[in-house]
Protein backbone atom coordinates (compact mmCIF):
# COMPACT_ATOMS: atom_id res chain seq x y z
CA UNK A 1 0.00 0.00 0.00
CA UNK A 2 1.32 3.20 -1.53
CA UNK A 3 1.47 5.66 1.90
CA UNK A 4 -1.13 8.42 -0.31
CA UNK A 5 -3.71 5.79 -0.06
CA UNK A 6 -3.02 4.92 3.66
CA UNK A 7 -4.72 8.81 4.34
CA UNK A 8 -7.61 8.34 2.67
CA UNK A 9 -8.44 4.48 3.97
CA UNK A 10 -10.61 4.38 7.32
CA UNK A 11 -10.81 1.28 9.04
CA UNK A 12 -14.00 -0.67 10.04
CA UNK A 13 -15.23 -3.74 11.75
CA UNK A 14 -17.65 -6.09 10.04
CA UNK A 15 -18.89 -7.58 12.63
CA UNK A 16 -19.47 -9.41 15.30
CA UNK A 17 -23.45 -7.68 15.70
CA UNK A 18 -23.59 -7.78 12.15
CA UNK A 19 -26.56 -10.50 10.81
CA UNK A 20 -24.19 -12.52 8.64
CA UNK A 21 -21.35 -12.16 11.37
CA UNK A 22 -22.58 -14.99 13.56
CA UNK A 23 -19.44 -15.28 16.58
CA UNK A 24 -16.91 -13.40 14.51
CA UNK A 25 -15.37 -10.01 13.00
CA UNK A 26 -12.86 -9.15 10.88
CA UNK A 27 -11.63 -5.11 10.92
CA UNK A 28 -11.17 -4.09 7.22
CA UNK A 29 -9.28 -1.42 5.96
CA UNK A 30 -11.31 0.68 3.36
CA UNK A 31 -10.59 2.88 0.63
CA UNK A 32 -13.64 3.92 -1.15
CA UNK A 33 -15.17 0.84 -1.78
CA UNK A 34 -12.55 -1.52 -2.00
CA UNK A 35 -10.79 -3.76 0.78
CA UNK A 36 -6.55 -3.35 0.60
CA UNK A 37 -6.45 -4.98 4.30
CA UNK A 38 -8.40 -7.80 6.35
CA UNK A 39 -7.72 -8.72 9.90
CA UNK A 40 -10.26 -11.35 10.92
CA UNK A 41 -10.18 -11.80 14.96
CA UNK A 42 -11.39 -14.86 16.18
CA UNK A 43 -12.27 -16.06 19.77
CA UNK A 44 -15.73 -15.01 19.96
CA UNK A 45 -16.42 -18.63 20.73
CA UNK A 46 -13.63 -19.92 22.31
CA UNK A 47 -15.06 -22.36 24.97
CA UNK A 48 -11.32 -24.06 25.84
CA UNK A 49 -12.70 -27.53 24.36
CA UNK A 50 -8.64 -29.07 24.16
CA UNK A 51 -8.33 -27.92 28.12
CA UNK A 52 -11.56 -29.40 29.13
CA UNK A 53 -11.17 -32.73 26.98
CA UNK A 54 -7.87 -33.40 29.64
CA UNK A 55 -11.03 -33.44 32.17
CA UNK A 56 -13.48 -35.81 30.15
CA UNK A 57 -12.91 -39.44 29.62
CA UNK A 58 -12.54 -41.20 26.32
CA UNK A 59 -16.64 -41.35 26.38
CA UNK A 60 -17.44 -38.35 27.08
CA UNK A 61 -14.91 -36.48 25.06
CA UNK A 62 -16.61 -36.98 21.91
CA UNK A 63 -19.97 -34.91 23.52
CA UNK A 64 -17.46 -32.14 23.26
CA UNK A 65 -16.12 -32.66 19.63
CA UNK A 66 -20.21 -32.89 18.18
CA UNK A 67 -20.55 -29.33 20.30
CA UNK A 68 -17.78 -27.94 17.50
CA UNK A 69 -19.72 -27.88 14.99
CA UNK A 70 -23.65 -28.86 15.44
CA UNK A 71 -24.05 -28.78 11.69
CA UNK A 72 -22.16 -32.08 11.42
CA UNK A 73 -22.24 -33.51 14.61
CA UNK A 74 -21.97 -36.96 13.38
CA UNK A 75 -18.93 -36.12 11.28
CA UNK A 76 -17.22 -33.93 14.28
CA UNK A 77 -16.99 -36.14 16.69
CA UNK A 78 -15.62 -39.20 15.13
CA UNK A 79 -11.58 -38.40 14.87
CA UNK A 80 -11.74 -38.33 18.87
CA UNK A 81 -12.97 -41.78 18.73
CA UNK A 82 -10.92 -42.88 15.77
CA UNK A 83 -8.09 -41.55 18.12
CA UNK A 84 -9.00 -43.48 21.30
CA UNK A 85 -9.86 -46.97 18.72
CA UNK A 86 -6.24 -46.48 17.24
CA UNK A 87 -4.61 -46.44 20.68
CA UNK A 88 -6.86 -48.99 22.12
CA UNK A 89 -6.56 -51.23 19.20
CA UNK A 90 -10.26 -52.03 18.83
CA UNK A 91 -12.03 -52.48 15.67
CA UNK A 92 -16.01 -52.06 15.70
CA UNK A 93 -18.70 -55.06 14.65
CA UNK A 94 -19.66 -54.30 10.67
CA UNK A 95 -23.10 -53.40 11.09
CA UNK A 96 -21.63 -50.34 13.51
CA UNK A 97 -19.41 -49.42 10.51
CA UNK A 98 -21.51 -49.30 8.14
CA UNK A 99 -24.22 -47.35 10.26
CA UNK A 100 -21.49 -44.79 11.64
CA UNK A 101 -21.07 -43.95 7.71
CA UNK A 102 -24.55 -43.73 6.79
CA UNK A 103 -25.31 -41.71 9.45
CA UNK A 104 -21.76 -39.48 8.77
CA UNK A 105 -22.72 -38.94 5.32
CA UNK A 106 -26.35 -38.04 6.25
CA UNK A 107 -24.73 -35.21 8.51
CA UNK A 108 -22.86 -33.92 5.31
CA UNK A 109 -25.68 -33.19 3.67
CA UNK A 110 -27.52 -31.74 6.36
CA UNK A 111 -24.36 -29.44 6.78
CA UNK A 112 -24.39 -28.60 3.45
CA UNK A 113 -28.27 -28.02 2.80
CA UNK A 114 -27.82 -25.21 6.01
CA UNK A 115 -24.36 -23.87 4.28
CA UNK A 116 -27.17 -23.23 0.88
CA UNK A 117 -29.91 -21.31 2.68
CA UNK A 118 -27.12 -19.49 4.62
CA UNK A 119 -25.01 -18.44 1.70
CA UNK A 120 -28.28 -17.57 -0.53
CA UNK A 121 -29.80 -15.21 2.31
CA UNK A 122 -25.75 -13.89 2.49
CA UNK A 123 -26.43 -12.59 -1.25
CA UNK A 124 -30.02 -12.02 -0.80
CA UNK A 125 -31.76 -14.83 -1.84
CA UNK A 126 -34.40 -15.58 0.73
CA UNK A 127 -36.92 -18.02 -1.52
CA UNK A 128 -33.27 -20.41 -1.57
CA UNK A 129 -33.10 -20.01 2.22
CA UNK A 130 -36.00 -21.41 3.41
CA UNK A 131 -36.91 -24.06 0.45
CA UNK A 132 -33.36 -26.51 1.67
CA UNK A 133 -33.91 -25.73 5.29
CA UNK A 134 -37.68 -27.41 5.30
CA UNK A 135 -35.86 -30.27 3.79
CA UNK A 136 -33.03 -30.11 6.39
CA UNK A 137 -36.18 -30.38 8.72
CA UNK A 138 -36.65 -33.96 7.36
CA UNK A 139 -33.03 -34.91 8.11
CA UNK A 140 -33.55 -33.16 11.68
CA UNK A 141 -36.28 -35.85 12.11
CA UNK A 142 -34.06 -38.43 11.07
CA UNK A 143 -31.76 -37.82 14.01
CA UNK A 144 -34.31 -37.20 16.54
CA UNK A 145 -35.93 -40.92 15.82
CA UNK A 146 -32.41 -42.26 15.77
CA UNK A 147 -31.16 -40.76 18.91
CA UNK A 148 -33.53 -38.58 20.47
CA UNK A 149 -31.36 -35.26 19.57
CA UNK A 150 -31.71 -33.04 17.11
CA UNK A 151 -28.37 -31.79 17.31
CA UNK A 152 -26.55 -32.92 19.53
CA UNK A 153 -26.90 -36.59 18.74
CA UNK A 154 -23.62 -38.26 20.73
CA UNK A 155 -24.48 -41.42 18.17
CA UNK A 156 -20.75 -42.69 17.46
CA UNK A 157 -18.73 -44.63 20.95
CA UNK A 158 -15.26 -46.22 21.39
CA UNK A 159 -16.07 -49.69 20.38
CA UNK A 160 -19.50 -48.78 18.02
CA UNK A 161 -22.59 -46.89 17.87
CA UNK A 162 -25.31 -46.04 20.72
CA UNK A 163 -28.54 -46.42 18.79
CA UNK A 164 -29.55 -48.83 16.78
CA UNK A 165 -31.59 -48.25 12.89
CA UNK A 166 -35.62 -49.31 12.79
CA UNK A 167 -38.18 -49.64 10.61
CA UNK A 168 -38.96 -45.98 11.77
CA UNK A 169 -35.39 -44.47 11.38
CA UNK A 170 -35.12 -46.26 7.99
CA UNK A 171 -38.19 -45.11 6.64
CA UNK A 172 -37.59 -40.98 8.20
CA UNK A 173 -34.02 -41.32 6.31
CA UNK A 174 -35.71 -42.48 2.89
CA UNK A 175 -37.81 -39.93 3.08
CA UNK A 176 -35.45 -37.45 3.51
CA UNK A 177 -33.24 -38.40 0.59
CA UNK A 178 -36.49 -38.99 -1.42
CA UNK A 179 -37.73 -35.28 -1.11
CA UNK A 180 -34.05 -34.12 -1.27
CA UNK A 181 -33.42 -36.31 -4.76
CA UNK A 182 -36.56 -34.55 -5.70
CA UNK A 183 -35.73 -30.99 -5.04
CA UNK A 184 -31.90 -30.75 -5.88
CA UNK A 185 -32.50 -30.03 -9.98
CA UNK A 186 -35.00 -27.29 -8.51
CA UNK A 187 -32.51 -25.70 -6.48
CA UNK A 188 -29.51 -25.95 -8.85
CA UNK A 189 -31.91 -23.93 -10.95
CA UNK A 190 -32.85 -21.25 -8.55
CA UNK A 191 -29.09 -20.98 -7.80
CA UNK A 192 -26.82 -21.69 -10.43
CA UNK A 193 -28.99 -20.35 -13.55
CA UNK A 194 -30.01 -17.45 -11.38
CA UNK A 195 -28.27 -13.91 -13.24
CA UNK A 196 -28.11 -12.27 -9.40
CA UNK A 197 -26.22 -15.32 -7.90
CA UNK A 198 -23.82 -15.49 -11.28
CA UNK A 199 -23.38 -11.97 -11.39
CA UNK A 200 -22.29 -12.23 -7.44
CA UNK A 201 -20.06 -15.00 -7.59
CA UNK A 202 -18.49 -15.20 -10.60
CA UNK A 203 -14.69 -14.97 -10.87
CA UNK A 204 -14.97 -13.64 -6.92
CA UNK A 205 -12.41 -14.76 -4.49
CA UNK A 206 -10.69 -16.59 -7.01
CA UNK A 207 -7.26 -18.74 -5.63
CA UNK A 208 -5.42 -21.35 -7.08
CA UNK A 209 -5.09 -24.70 -5.32
CA UNK A 210 -1.06 -24.34 -4.71
CA UNK A 211 -2.07 -21.02 -2.87
CA UNK A 212 -4.74 -22.52 -1.15
CA UNK A 213 -3.06 -25.41 0.21
CA UNK A 214 -0.38 -23.51 1.52
CA UNK A 215 -2.78 -20.99 3.84
CA UNK A 216 -4.33 -24.91 5.06
CA UNK A 217 -7.31 -24.93 2.83
CA UNK A 218 -9.16 -28.17 2.17
CA UNK A 219 -12.23 -30.26 1.51
CA UNK A 220 -14.94 -29.02 -1.40
CA UNK A 221 -12.56 -25.93 -1.35
CA UNK A 222 -9.54 -27.45 -2.79
CA UNK A 223 -11.82 -29.98 -4.99
CA UNK A 224 -13.64 -27.49 -6.33
CA UNK A 225 -9.65 -26.25 -8.31
CA UNK A 226 -10.10 -29.76 -9.65
CA UNK A 227 -8.01 -31.86 -7.20
CA UNK A 228 -9.77 -34.82 -5.70
CA UNK A 229 -8.04 -34.49 -2.24
CA UNK A 230 -10.40 -36.63 -0.29
CA UNK A 231 -9.25 -38.02 3.19
CA UNK A 232 -12.41 -40.80 1.98
CA UNK A 233 -10.64 -41.99 -0.19
CA UNK A 234 -6.51 -41.21 0.48
CA UNK A 235 -6.68 -42.44 4.39
CA UNK A 236 -8.97 -45.70 4.65
CA UNK A 237 -10.34 -45.82 7.34
CA UNK A 238 -10.92 -49.89 9.58
CA UNK A 239 -14.20 -48.61 11.55
CA UNK A 240 -15.44 -47.09 8.28
CA UNK A 241 -17.22 -48.59 5.85
CA UNK A 242 -16.47 -46.44 2.12
CA UNK A 243 -14.48 -49.53 1.05
CA UNK A 244 -18.07 -51.32 0.51
CA UNK A 245 -19.17 -48.54 -1.95
CA UNK A 246 -18.27 -47.65 -5.57
CA UNK A 247 -18.03 -43.88 -5.67
CA UNK A 248 -15.57 -41.51 -7.00
CA UNK A 249 -14.28 -38.45 -5.14
CA UNK A 250 -16.45 -35.14 -7.39
CA UNK A 251 -14.21 -32.24 -8.23
CA UNK A 252 -15.34 -29.18 -10.65
CA UNK A 253 -13.23 -28.72 -13.10
CA UNK A 254 -14.00 -25.46 -14.55
CA UNK A 255 -12.24 -24.65 -18.03
CA UNK A 256 -12.54 -20.92 -18.02
CA UNK A 257 -9.80 -21.09 -15.06
CA UNK A 258 -8.42 -24.72 -15.02
CA UNK A 259 -6.68 -25.61 -11.23
CA UNK A 260 -8.31 -22.28 -9.84
CA UNK A 261 -12.35 -22.00 -8.11
CA UNK A 262 -14.37 -18.87 -7.73
CA UNK A 263 -16.92 -18.24 -5.59
CA UNK A 264 -19.49 -19.92 -7.90
CA UNK A 265 -17.55 -23.40 -8.77
CA UNK A 266 -17.25 -23.55 -5.21
CA UNK A 267 -21.21 -23.55 -4.96
CA UNK A 268 -21.12 -26.13 -7.85
CA UNK A 269 -18.96 -28.00 -5.96
CA UNK A 270 -21.01 -29.12 -2.96
CA UNK A 271 -24.05 -29.42 -4.89
CA UNK A 272 -22.08 -32.63 -6.28
CA UNK A 273 -20.94 -33.38 -2.36
CA UNK A 274 -24.52 -33.74 -1.90
CA UNK A 275 -25.20 -36.07 -4.90
CA UNK A 276 -22.09 -37.93 -4.09
CA UNK A 277 -23.48 -38.21 -0.51
CA UNK A 278 -26.99 -39.75 -1.56
CA UNK A 279 -25.24 -42.40 -3.92
CA UNK A 280 -23.16 -43.28 -0.82
CA UNK A 281 -26.15 -43.56 1.76
CA UNK A 282 -28.05 -45.57 -1.11
CA UNK A 283 -25.43 -48.06 -1.74
CA UNK A 284 -25.05 -48.58 1.72
CA UNK A 285 -28.62 -48.74 3.15
CA UNK A 286 -29.03 -52.11 1.57
CA UNK A 287 -25.64 -53.51 2.60
CA UNK A 288 -26.44 -53.13 6.80
CA UNK A 289 -25.16 -56.08 7.87
CA UNK A 290 -26.85 -57.92 11.05
CA UNK A 291 -25.42 -58.18 14.24
CA UNK A 292 -24.58 -55.95 17.52
CA UNK A 293 -24.26 -52.15 17.15
CA UNK A 294 -21.65 -52.36 19.96
CA UNK A 295 -19.07 -54.58 20.92
CA UNK A 296 -19.11 -54.44 24.63
CA UNK A 297 -15.22 -55.99 25.24
CA UNK A 298 -14.00 -53.22 22.70
CA UNK A 299 -15.90 -50.52 24.66
CA UNK A 300 -14.45 -51.95 28.07
CA UNK A 301 -10.93 -51.41 26.62
CA UNK A 302 -11.50 -47.55 26.52
CA UNK A 303 -12.29 -47.31 29.98
CA UNK A 304 -8.16 -46.50 30.24
CA UNK A 305 -6.05 -46.48 27.89
CA UNK A 306 -2.45 -47.71 27.50
CA UNK A 307 0.17 -44.52 27.03
CA UNK A 308 0.54 -43.76 23.31
CA UNK A 309 0.07 -41.00 20.90
CA UNK A 310 -2.71 -41.48 17.43
CA UNK A 311 -3.87 -39.01 15.04
CA UNK A 312 -7.61 -39.34 13.93
CA UNK A 313 -8.60 -37.78 10.67
CA UNK A 314 -11.95 -37.26 8.88
CA UNK A 315 -12.77 -35.47 5.71
CA UNK A 316 -15.58 -33.51 7.19
CA UNK A 317 -18.14 -31.30 5.02
CA UNK A 318 -15.63 -28.57 5.41
CA UNK A 319 -12.25 -30.45 5.23
CA UNK A 320 -9.51 -32.28 7.08
CA UNK A 321 -10.84 -32.98 10.07
CA UNK A 322 -8.28 -34.06 12.88
CA UNK A 323 -7.79 -35.04 16.82
CA UNK A 324 -4.56 -35.92 17.88
CA UNK A 325 -4.34 -37.39 21.04
CA UNK A 326 -1.52 -38.76 23.64
CA UNK A 327 -2.37 -40.90 26.37
CA UNK A 328 -0.17 -41.95 29.79
CA UNK A 329 -0.36 -45.01 30.96
CA UNK A 330 -4.06 -46.59 32.51
CA UNK A 331 -5.19 -43.06 31.96
CA UNK A 332 -8.72 -42.30 32.50
CA UNK A 333 -8.17 -39.00 30.26
CA UNK A 334 -6.32 -37.49 27.49
CA UNK A 335 -3.39 -36.19 28.26
CA UNK A 336 -3.37 -33.91 25.44
CA UNK A 337 -5.83 -33.62 23.03
CA UNK A 338 -5.40 -31.25 19.87
CA UNK A 339 -8.39 -30.24 17.36
CA UNK A 340 -7.87 -28.91 14.23
CA UNK A 341 -10.82 -27.44 12.90
CA UNK A 342 -10.69 -27.00 9.40
CA UNK A 343 -12.14 -23.47 9.19
CA UNK A 344 -8.91 -22.35 11.55
CA UNK A 345 -7.38 -22.26 7.78
CA UNK A 346 -10.16 -20.84 5.74
CA UNK A 347 -11.14 -17.82 8.50
CA UNK A 348 -7.32 -17.41 8.42
CA UNK A 349 -7.19 -17.36 4.80
CA UNK A 350 -9.49 -14.27 4.49
CA UNK A 351 -6.12 -12.98 5.18
CA UNK A 352 -5.08 -13.52 2.04
CA UNK A 353 -8.17 -13.49 -0.34
CA UNK A 354 -10.27 -10.47 0.67
CA UNK A 355 -7.52 -7.61 -0.11
CA UNK A 356 -8.51 -6.03 -3.64
CA UNK A 357 -12.60 -7.32 -3.53
CA UNK A 358 -14.86 -4.67 -2.95
CA UNK A 359 -16.79 -4.28 0.24
CA UNK A 360 -20.06 -5.77 -0.95
CA UNK A 361 -18.00 -8.89 -2.12
CA UNK A 362 -16.36 -8.95 1.38
CA UNK A 363 -19.43 -11.87 2.19
CA UNK A 364 -19.36 -13.73 -1.07
CA UNK A 365 -15.50 -14.47 -0.26
CA UNK A 366 -16.15 -15.32 3.66
CA UNK A 367 -19.45 -17.50 2.70
CA UNK A 368 -18.14 -18.98 -0.51
CA UNK A 369 -15.22 -20.94 1.76
CA UNK A 370 -17.95 -22.32 4.26
CA UNK A 371 -16.64 -21.05 7.29
CA UNK A 372 -17.80 -22.17 11.03
CA UNK A 373 -16.90 -20.62 14.02
CA UNK A 374 -16.49 -23.09 16.35
CA UNK A 375 -14.01 -25.10 14.40
CA UNK A 376 -11.69 -22.19 14.72
CA UNK A 377 -12.73 -21.12 18.40
CA UNK A 378 -12.95 -24.41 19.68
CA UNK B 1 17.24 -38.86 -8.36
CA UNK B 2 13.21 -40.09 -8.54
CA UNK B 3 11.35 -37.78 -6.49
CA UNK B 4 10.11 -40.09 -2.90
CA UNK B 5 6.61 -41.41 -2.88
CA UNK B 6 6.95 -43.39 0.09
CA UNK B 7 7.15 -42.19 4.11
CA UNK B 8 10.13 -44.61 4.18
CA UNK B 9 11.63 -42.84 1.06
CA UNK B 10 10.40 -39.20 2.75
CA UNK B 11 11.82 -39.70 5.79
CA UNK B 12 15.04 -41.78 4.42
CA UNK B 13 15.62 -38.55 1.97
CA UNK B 14 15.28 -35.57 5.36
CA UNK B 15 17.59 -37.87 7.53
CA UNK B 16 20.27 -37.76 4.51
CA UNK B 17 20.06 -34.24 4.09
CA UNK B 18 19.54 -33.13 7.32
CA UNK B 19 22.45 -35.12 9.47
CA UNK B 20 20.51 -35.01 13.00
CA UNK B 21 16.97 -35.50 11.80
CA UNK B 22 16.13 -38.95 13.32
CA UNK B 23 13.06 -41.26 12.30
CA UNK B 24 11.07 -42.05 15.34
CA UNK B 25 8.57 -43.89 13.60
CA UNK B 26 7.43 -44.96 9.94
CA UNK B 27 4.14 -46.85 9.82
CA UNK B 28 1.46 -47.09 7.42
CA UNK B 29 1.37 -43.66 5.19
CA UNK B 30 2.73 -41.89 8.15
CA UNK B 31 6.64 -41.47 9.09
CA UNK B 32 7.18 -39.82 11.92
CA UNK B 33 10.83 -37.92 12.69
CA UNK B 34 12.22 -35.84 15.28
CA UNK B 35 13.87 -32.82 14.51
CA UNK B 36 16.56 -30.89 16.21
CA UNK B 37 15.11 -27.11 17.82
CA UNK B 38 17.70 -25.16 15.51
CA UNK B 39 17.11 -27.04 12.26
CA UNK B 40 13.02 -26.64 11.94
CA UNK B 41 13.69 -24.06 9.30
CA UNK B 42 15.79 -26.43 7.23
CA UNK B 43 13.93 -29.25 7.75
CA UNK B 44 10.41 -27.57 6.95
CA UNK B 45 12.19 -25.99 3.30
CA UNK B 46 13.16 -29.87 2.95
CA UNK B 47 9.94 -31.04 3.16
CA UNK B 48 8.00 -28.33 0.89
CA UNK B 49 10.24 -29.43 -1.53
CA UNK B 50 10.04 -33.21 -1.04
CA UNK B 51 6.01 -33.40 -0.33
CA UNK B 52 4.51 -32.05 -3.80
CA UNK B 53 1.48 -29.73 -2.99
CA UNK B 54 2.21 -30.15 1.23
CA UNK B 55 -0.76 -28.90 3.34
CA UNK B 56 0.32 -27.39 6.53
CA UNK B 57 -1.98 -29.75 8.30
CA UNK B 58 -1.62 -28.74 11.92
CA UNK B 59 0.95 -27.75 14.35
CA UNK B 60 0.56 -27.85 18.07
CA UNK B 61 2.29 -27.78 21.29
CA UNK B 62 2.31 -30.18 23.93
CA UNK B 63 3.13 -29.84 27.65
CA UNK B 64 5.84 -32.31 29.16
CA UNK B 65 5.96 -30.62 32.25
CA UNK B 66 9.27 -29.71 34.17
CA UNK B 67 9.94 -26.93 31.17
CA UNK B 68 9.95 -29.56 28.95
CA UNK B 69 7.68 -28.93 25.68
CA UNK B 70 7.43 -30.57 22.44
CA UNK B 71 5.72 -29.43 19.23
CA UNK B 72 4.39 -31.00 16.86
CA UNK B 73 4.29 -30.27 13.00
CA UNK B 74 1.79 -32.25 10.38
CA UNK B 75 2.32 -32.01 6.37
CA UNK B 76 -0.12 -34.24 4.44
CA UNK B 77 0.57 -34.50 0.92
CA UNK B 78 -2.38 -35.80 -1.14
CA UNK B 79 -0.49 -36.21 -4.41
CA UNK B 80 1.63 -38.75 -3.07
CA UNK B 81 -0.59 -39.74 0.32
CA UNK B 82 1.96 -39.33 2.91
CA UNK B 83 1.57 -37.84 6.39
CA UNK B 84 5.00 -35.81 7.57
CA UNK B 85 5.09 -35.47 11.55
CA UNK B 86 7.89 -33.60 12.61
CA UNK B 87 8.77 -33.31 16.58
CA UNK B 88 10.71 -30.96 18.05
CA UNK B 89 11.61 -31.02 21.95
CA UNK B 90 12.40 -27.71 23.28
CA UNK B 91 13.57 -26.91 27.05
CA UNK B 92 13.20 -23.56 29.28
CA UNK B 93 10.81 -21.43 31.30
CA UNK B 94 9.74 -19.97 28.06
CA UNK B 95 11.48 -21.27 24.88
CA UNK B 96 12.09 -20.37 22.02
CA UNK B 97 12.02 -21.58 18.28
CA UNK B 98 12.21 -20.12 15.13
CA UNK B 99 8.66 -19.29 12.90
CA UNK B 100 8.35 -21.24 9.75
CA UNK B 101 5.11 -19.28 8.66
CA UNK B 102 6.97 -17.58 5.73
CA UNK B 103 7.38 -20.94 4.41
CA UNK B 104 3.59 -22.25 4.77
CA UNK B 105 1.70 -19.29 5.71
CA UNK B 106 -0.92 -21.45 7.32
CA UNK B 107 1.21 -22.31 10.15
CA UNK B 108 1.22 -18.63 11.07
CA UNK B 109 -2.17 -18.54 13.17
CA UNK B 110 -1.07 -22.61 14.70
CA UNK B 111 2.16 -20.62 15.97
CA UNK B 112 0.06 -17.70 17.52
CA UNK B 113 -2.35 -19.94 18.83
CA UNK B 114 0.58 -21.93 20.39
CA UNK B 115 2.73 -18.93 21.36
CA UNK B 116 -0.46 -17.64 23.93
CA UNK B 117 -1.22 -21.59 24.71
CA UNK B 118 1.88 -22.68 26.19
CA UNK B 119 3.75 -19.43 25.94
CA UNK B 120 6.24 -20.68 23.25
CA UNK B 121 8.57 -17.75 21.71
CA UNK B 122 8.51 -18.05 17.92
CA UNK B 123 11.50 -15.78 16.26
CA UNK B 124 10.46 -13.94 12.74
CA UNK B 125 6.66 -14.08 13.83
CA UNK B 126 5.02 -10.95 12.28
CA UNK B 127 2.34 -10.93 14.31
CA UNK B 128 2.00 -12.39 17.76
CA UNK B 129 -1.00 -10.83 19.35
CA UNK B 130 -3.45 -13.02 21.20
CA UNK B 131 -5.80 -15.23 18.88
CA UNK B 132 -8.59 -16.53 21.12
CA UNK B 133 -7.60 -15.67 24.82
CA UNK B 134 -9.44 -12.69 26.44
CA UNK B 135 -7.43 -10.29 28.24
CA UNK B 136 -7.09 -11.51 31.51
CA UNK B 137 -5.43 -14.86 30.31
CA UNK B 138 -2.67 -13.57 28.68
CA UNK B 139 0.43 -14.58 29.98
CA UNK B 140 -1.04 -17.18 32.16
CA UNK B 141 -0.44 -20.11 29.20
CA UNK B 142 -3.98 -22.05 29.91
CA UNK B 143 -2.74 -25.12 27.90
CA UNK B 144 0.31 -25.23 30.35
CA UNK B 145 -0.07 -28.53 32.88
CA UNK B 146 0.57 -26.14 35.59
CA UNK B 147 -2.53 -24.12 34.77
CA UNK B 148 -4.92 -25.52 37.39
CA UNK B 149 -9.17 -24.54 35.91
CA UNK B 150 -10.63 -24.96 38.76
CA UNK B 151 -12.59 -22.70 40.95
CA UNK B 152 -10.18 -21.92 42.97
CA UNK B 153 -8.00 -20.56 40.35
CA UNK B 154 -10.54 -18.50 39.39
CA UNK B 155 -9.75 -15.12 41.50
CA UNK B 156 -6.36 -15.31 39.86
CA UNK B 157 -7.44 -15.42 35.79
CA UNK B 158 -9.17 -12.27 36.65
CA UNK B 159 -12.53 -13.32 35.44
CA UNK B 160 -16.16 -12.74 37.20
CA UNK B 161 -16.46 -15.19 40.10
CA UNK B 162 -19.37 -17.46 40.27
CA UNK B 163 -22.67 -16.87 42.86
CA UNK B 164 -21.58 -18.78 46.06
CA UNK B 165 -23.97 -22.55 45.79
CA UNK B 166 -26.89 -22.51 47.81
CA UNK B 167 -25.65 -25.01 50.84
CA UNK B 168 -22.72 -22.16 51.39
CA UNK B 169 -25.07 -19.84 51.43
CA UNK B 170 -27.53 -21.59 53.45
CA UNK B 171 -24.73 -22.02 55.86
CA UNK B 172 -23.92 -18.39 56.74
Amino acid sequence: MSPDIRDEAVEMWFGPQHVSAHGWAAKLTVVGDFIVECDPHAGYFHRSAEKVLEFRTFKQGPLVLERMCMLEAFLAEYPYISAVEQIAGVEVPERAKVLRTIMMEASRIHSLQFWWGQFSAELGLFAMTLWPWVDREFFLDTFEELTGSRHAVSFSTPGGVRYDFNEKVLKKLDRALQRLEQHLPKFKDMLLRSPTFRMRTKGIALFSYEDALRWGLSGPNIKACGVPMDLRKDWPDLNLAYDLVDWEVPVVDNPDHPGQSDAYDRMVQRFLEVETSINIIRQLLPQIPEGPIVDPKARAKTNRLPAGEAYGRVEGTRGVTTVWLKTTEKAQTPYRAKIRGPCFASYYSLKHLVPGSTFADFIVVFGSLDPYPGWWDR
Amino acid sequence: MAPPTTPSEVAAELMRRHPGVEAHKIEGQTAELTVPAGMIRDVVKSVDELLPHALPESMFGVDLQDDRYQLIYYFWSHDIRVLVQLRVELEGEEPEIDSVCDIFPGLEWHERETHEMFGIGFRGHPDLRPLLLPDELVGKYPLRKSFQPDRRRLAESGLPQPRPRRQEANKE
